[in-house]
């Protein structure tokens, strides 16, 4: 009964969206308002005005920077709220942390074997991502997922030594911190928040720093978020 | 009917986000709930990526060679913006989710709201 009710819910509201979709511009149309107004504007403007030849970093990083800010400020309150929530040590009975799980040996050779493979190409990601297809965040993703893949192997405590107690107490909060600092200096320097500064290696430096503290940032959340919740299965 | 199969990729992204709407109205599981809204996500994705396409386009980045037409910057740095905050929502969700079995012993949501005392 409940279940048809949703189902009557779902299609009502399935077929006004359908309505609405079908009066768009087909996908693929270069007349779409996507494409013309604004998207228009940054792609005239180029390198230029954007900062970046990727033009999606360009409006990560420069045209919308503040919202990235906001973007890594989300990520960061998540995992305070997740280590908050989480690992607070509301242990029942007896804590068994096996450090070694059970995995099979042709997994546990080949992350092993590709894990400076795949370091060295979230490290590409990051540096590259104002120029090629990547960023921060997706080289930061890939870090994170690898940092996971060799706790899978490794044992959780090795990664959590890894980094010491209060060297991560700070870097997990590096990219808000280094934002605050770019939108603060901007604003000293050219007289608004995220000013990117004039000469060209000074602005790539700049966009470099911003994409490497993402890249931080959301790898080290990544593993928070994987070790909390793995450190809570097994209380 | 021509005219809809122009939308094909519009009308598939409403069916996941009915899909997905429809796990979280009727699954009493919090994590299928969970599933279901990451579902949903997905179709927004999907649709804001697809809108920001061109046909015969290429990825936007310049002093590549790359020909114009470009692909919009903007539907890709907003999806990017929205996966991270999807992300984020979904680990804070499954931390609780993790602290609602430890507490009350269950994740169905029938159980949960029933008055055993």
């Amino acid at each position: 009964m409940r279940n048809a009710l949703a189902l009557l819910i779902v299609i009502v509201l399935a077929g006004l969206m359908m309505a609405g979709v079908s009066q768009l511009p087909p996908p693929g149309s270069p007349d779409g308002a996507v494409h013309r107004h604004v998207a228009a504007h940054y792609i005239d403007g180029g390198t230029e005005a954007g900062g970046a030849p990727n033009l999606v970093t360009a409006v990560l990083l420069n045209y919308r920077a503040l919202d990235t800010y906001g973007e890594v400020v989300v990520i960061f309150a998540a995992l305070v709220a997740v280590l908050a929530v989480g690992l607070s040590g509301h242990s029942r009975g007896p804590r068994r942390q096996p450090d070694e799980l059970p995995v099979s040996p042709v997994v546990d050779r080949i992350i092993r074997l590709l894990a400076p493979f795949i370091a060295l190409f979230a490290l590409f990601m990051i540096l590259e991502g104002h120029v090629l297809p990547g960023g921060g965040f997706q080289g930061g993703v890939v870090l994170g997922a690898l940092l996971i893949l060799l706790s899978l192997v490794l044992g959780p405590r090795r990664i959590r030594r890894m980094l010491p107690t209060p060297a991560l107490f700070w870097t997990r909060a590096i990219a808000p911190l280094v934002f605050a600092l770019t939108a603060i200096a901007g604003l000293a320097l050219a007289g608004w928040l995220f000013a990117l500064p004039e000469p060209a290696w000074l602005r790539e430096l700049i966009l470099v720093g911003l994409e490497l503290a993402i890249g931080i940032g959301a790898a080290l959340a990544l593993v928070g978020f994987y070790l909390s919740l793995e450190a809570d299965h097994h209380d | 009917m021509t005219e809809g199969l122009a939308h094909l990729d519009y009308i598939a992204v409403v069916i996941l986000f009915a899909i997905g709407l429809y796990v979280v109205l009727t699954k009493q599981n919090l994590i299928k709930k969970i599933i279901g809204l990451n579902i949903m996500e997905t179709a927004v994705f999907g649709l804001i990526v697809t809108s920001g396409m061109v046909d015969g386009g290429s990825p936007p980045l310049l002093g590549q060679g790359l020909e114009p037409p470009y692909a919009s910057p903007i539907a890709h740095a907003l999806v990017l913006t929205g996966i991270v905050v999807a992300l984020s929502v979904t680990a804070l969700a499954l931390v609780l989710i993790l602290r609602v079995k430890a507490e009350c012993g269950s994740i169905e949501l029938d159980e949960l709201l029933e008055p055993d005392e």
